[in-house]
């Protein structure tokens, strides 16, 4: 059995034909790179709902990078060859990524880099003769050094195994966009109402009023579409369509980002607005 | 779109629901529209004819045990003359039914493309019917003309939908005589025996078919419901109205007026909600959220956002629920 050197969720993304757009794919995967009973280093993708290994790429060292193409994608680009496979990272949390892709650059330039190899079990152990399969929880290999940390063991098993990660994400925009949010900022704020109407469906059969938005924040298409919207953020591929949006494609990286470049916009706005509003934040 | 993975083959989930039915039946042409109905009692049925099929929708919401047997106390009638098509892609169920039940009413207005459609598919195999029609463009862009616009962002993501699982749809209606059930995922169309014609006709034996089947689950193990297809009744109250007006009836008259006023404010509900379904509300959000923070209030938003989370995970933690969920 293969000795798993390092693994982090990741789905994968592709090139939309003839234009320069990656789209990803929502289905839930992992990274595994392994040190193969060939002896060869595997960089591989696993379908964690099939437990299918979809790509099996054989790579040489410093042949291959991991590089960030923007928000949480990255692609796999190879010196050798024009190949690349496009990636994002799939954690519920963002707190890993740079020690996952900081570690698997590490095992791109040398797959006996020190990080998680060890030299004496995985050379001298026939496979055979290797009680563990990698997700057992009993010490993989040698009576040494564990051949991974118990921590990521664990995370590993529950991966391997289809699970996800515990980790819940701290809020959603669903519960920001809620009629309990909304409606006393209608109130108390009467004249945002119309900043709101050139938003409303063209084909509205009533003509926009602060009635029919009350209507449709609380109407299921709509709150559906929050839900969409929140759950396209957290993937962080949202750079492009934020734009279209007027935000920087920070924006599109996440729910923190998102919602703070909207109350960067606002404030500037704000600033650079009519007297009015400077009376109000005195 | 992902590669490889997506066999909904372009077509999108819609909501079943009886103002998105009627609206696909008025881009088909057909002078028919759908009614929520919540019983199946003489009355109810009653007010609602002429009533051409029945439509049941359902989910197994329990995964232990098997459902009822495959022809639920009828028999599959291998020679059927009349319009069958198997369901081929799962998204396009609920349009798949209403071709199904359409295409055995007699004598029934339909656009132009429809009719081709009939024609072209006649003596087609059901299988072969349902491949032809699921790659019918025209009739693609009808059933997706009431699900949301694809934002390009979101489309390629393909974020799940909150109840993953489609209904699955089921048609009755009267055909030569006999009580028939046209199931897409059925080899063939299962016939129920022939019903009186008179008093009720044949909704009866269809409510005692229903009711039987419905029986046949354990409790709670079924959620379903009920539409019915029937000819629109707008014409037909506002010509009673001119003739009960025209005749100095004016009691009768106020009557129909109240009909009729209950019948559009549905039709206004209905196009109030369909204009929903197409809009890509993102521009909506950002501005809601935009509007927020003009009035200083995301902060506060967010706070309370993260409250409901915490106390959301602490409720399925205390019921011991899978914590799965991103």
């Amino acid at each position: 059995m293969a000795d798993i050197l390092l693994a982090f969720k990741a789905g994968r993304a592709f090139r939309r034909e003839n234009t320069n757009t990656v789209e990803p794919s929502p289905v839930k995967g992992a990274i595994i790179l392994t040190a193969g009973e060939d002896g060869l280093f595997h960089f591989t993708w696993k379908n964690r709902t099939t437990g299918v290994v979809d790509e099996d790429l054989i790579l040489f060292p410093s042949d291959a990078s991991f590089v960030k193409v923007s928000g949480r994608t990255y692609v796999l680009k190879f010196s050798s060859s024009n190949q690349r496979h496009f990636f994002w990272l799939q954690d519920a949390s963002t707190a890993r990524d740079e020690e996952f892709v900081n570690n698997i650059n590490k095992l791109l330039e040398d797959p006996e880099a020190d990080l998680i190899w060890n030299t004496a079990a995985s050379t001298s152990q026939p496979q055979a003769s290797t009680s563990t399969q990698a997700t057992s929880s009993t010490a993989p290999i040698s009576s040494t050094a564990p051949l991974i940390p118990p921590e990521q063991l664990a995370q590993l098993q529950a991966l391997l195994s289809g699970q996800r990660s515990p980790a819940a994400p701290e809020y959603s925009l669903t519960d920001i966009l809620t009629p309990a949010n909304l409606t006393p900022l209608f109130n108390s704020h009467p004249e945002l109402i119309p900043t709101l109407f050139p938003h409303l469906p063209p084909d509205l059969p009533t003509p926009p009023s602060a009635e029919a938005l009350q209507r449709i924040i609380n109407s299921p298409q709509f709150r559906s579409a929050v839900s969409n919207f929140d759950q396209a953020l957290r993937t962080g591929m949202l750079g492009e369509l934020v734009r279209a949006l007027g935000l920087p494609e920070e924006a599109g990286t996440g729910i923190e980002p998102f919602l703070r470049a909207v109350q960067a916009q606002a404030d500037k706005d704000r600033s650079s607005g009519g007297s009015e509003d400077r009376m109000d934040t005195d | 779109m992902e590669e490889g993975n997506d066999d909904s083959h372009g077509w999108n989930l819609t909501e079943s629901d009886p103002g998105v039915f009627t609206e696909l039946l008025k881009t088909l042409g057909v002078p028919l529209i759908v009614d929520d109905l919540y019983s199946l009692d003489p009355e109810s049925l009653a007010a609602l004819q002429p009533l051409h099929a029945l439509i049941f929708l359902f989910k197994w919401i329990s995964t232990s045990g098997d459902g009822p047997s495959a022809t639920s106390g009828g028999e599959y009638d291998r020679d059927f003359p009349g319009f069958f098509a198997h369901q081929v892609v799962n998204n396009a169920c609920a349009t798949l039914a209403v071709l199904n039940a359409l295409g055995n009413i007699p004598s029934l207005t339909t656009g132009p493309q429809l009719a081709e459609l009939n024609s072209f598919t006649t003596g087609m195999d059901p299988q072969t019917r349902g491949m032809v029609i699921t790659s019918a463009d025209w009739l693609r862009e009808a059933h997706n003309s009431l699900t949301p616009p694809n934002a390009i962002s979101l489309d390629g993501l393909g974020l799940p939908k909150s109840s993953e699982d489609a209904y699955h749809f089921v048609v009755y209606l009267p055909i030569m005589g006999s009580l028939y059930e046209l199931d897409g995922l059925k080899q063939f169309p299962v016939r129920h025996g022939s019903y009186e014609t008179s008093g009720e006709g044949w909704v009866k034996k269809a409510r005692e078919t229903i009711e039987r089947r419905i029986a046949t689950y354990p409790g709670g193990a079924l959620e379903f419901s009920l539409l019915a297809l029937r000819d629109d009744p707008l014409p037909l109250l506002e010509a009673q109205l001119s003739s009960l007006q025209a005749s100095n009836q004016h009691s009768e008259a106020a009557e129909i007026v109240v009909k009729i006023s209950n019948e559009n404010t549905k039709r206004q509900r209905w196009a109030f909600e369909n204009s929903l379904r197409r809009h890509n509300h993102v521009g909506l959000a950002h501005a809601l959220v935009a509007a927020l923070a003009k009035a200083g209030k995301l902060e506060n938003a967010k706070e309370s956002a993260k409250k409901a989370m915490k106390d959301r995970i602490e409720v399925r933690r205390a019921k011991g629920a899978d914590m799965s969920d991103d």
